[in-house]
């Protein structure tokens, strides 16, 4: 159960929407972050210490017809948000993470959820960061809100209220080369 | 001849891909976890090529390039920046330290393959 602070810093907050493709970092204690997703991973990370925290909201890439899909993306979409974190004063080696999605939805993209949680799972092991908490998996979908700068969340399974999926994972750049 | 790539970068989810994308290509490659280390290790391994990543503790890639290139012995070895960075002002600052490229993350395999051996042949 939330203890009234964390009620208090849920529900008296200005709610910042993360979308899939994106993600935000805030050291501002009146902010929430929320998103919804499906098969979607949002990765939660906080530094307690800096009081600083933020969330990604991925999706892995279809590969190349081989059934395997690419972790580009997810690489690029936790490194962004750890850069992020570390500019505004966080360390890596306090870092406590959360995650959520994943789930199995209906259709063409229910085996993907399983890839995005492997992924996360298999990266925050990779670079040693510490998991405190997640909800992965399953074949509903996740409300999530997320007190950034001390790393509380709420979850809530929803129906009926699916976010929109795109095949392509959204705003992350295409490897441009520039020699000088 | 093989080419000797240092790649400098503190995820070792990077330093992963890296290695396997650039041993695939038929390279030599050797990996350092930050700028400091990847600065240590410049003299044992004698890189053809230098991979750098922007944002790392202790020492970021500008230290990297500009540490690099105080050393006459070193005024043209390549550097590649490989950086999750896009903006102009910092594209600038790398070139005026010394950077010979600058690749923006997600990098395609086959994209800094071809950049490596173009540098290489300069």
């Amino acid at each position: 159960m939330p203890d009234a602070q964390t009620r208090d810093d849920l529900d008296n907050a200005r709610t910042h929407l993360v979308v899939q493709g994106e993600y935000e970092v805030t050291d501002d204690p009146g902010v929430v972050l929320s998103t919804l997703l499906g098969s979607c991973v949002a990765t939660c990370l906080c530094d307690p210490v800096a009081r600083v925290g933020g969330m990604n909201h991925f999706l892995l890439a279809e590969g190349d017809g081989s059934g395997r899909f690419d972790e580009r993306y997810g690489t690029y979409a936790m490194e962004v948000l750890i850069n992020a974190l570390l500019k505004r004063g966080a360390r890596k080696s306090r870092l406590e993470a959360k995650l959520f999605g994943g789930a199995a939805m209906a259709g063409r993209m229910a085996r993907i959820g399983e890839s995005n949680c492997a992924f996360a799972l298999n990266f925050l092991e990779t670079e040693a960061i510490r998991l405190v908490s997640s909800s992965l998996g399953g074949e509903r979908a996740r409300r999530i809100r997320y007190v950034p700068t001390t790393g509380h969340a709420r979850l809530l399974f929803v129906r009926d209220e699916l976010p929109p999926l795109s095949a392509a994972p959204a705003g992350a750049p295409q490897g441009d080369v520039t020699l000088f | 001849m093989t080419l000797k790539i240092l790649a400098i970068d503190d995820s070792r989810t990077i330093r992963e891909m890296l290695r396997l994308c650039l041993v695939r290509a038929g390279f030599d490659v050797y990996t350092a976890e930050d700028g400091v280390d990847g600065l240590e290790s410049l003299d044992e391994v004698d890189p053809d090529v230098v991979i750098t990543d922007i944002n790392m503790p202790r020492l970021d890639g500008f230290g990297v390039i500009s540490a690099i290139r105080a050393a006459e012995s070193r005024a043209s070895l390549p550097i590649l920046v490989l950086t999750t960075e896009s903006a102009a002002e910092l594209k600038e600052r790398a070139r005026r330290s010394g950077a010979t490229g600058w690749i923006v993350k997600p990098f395609d395999d086959v994209k800094l393959v071809a950049a490596i051996r173009r540098i290489a042949a300069m």
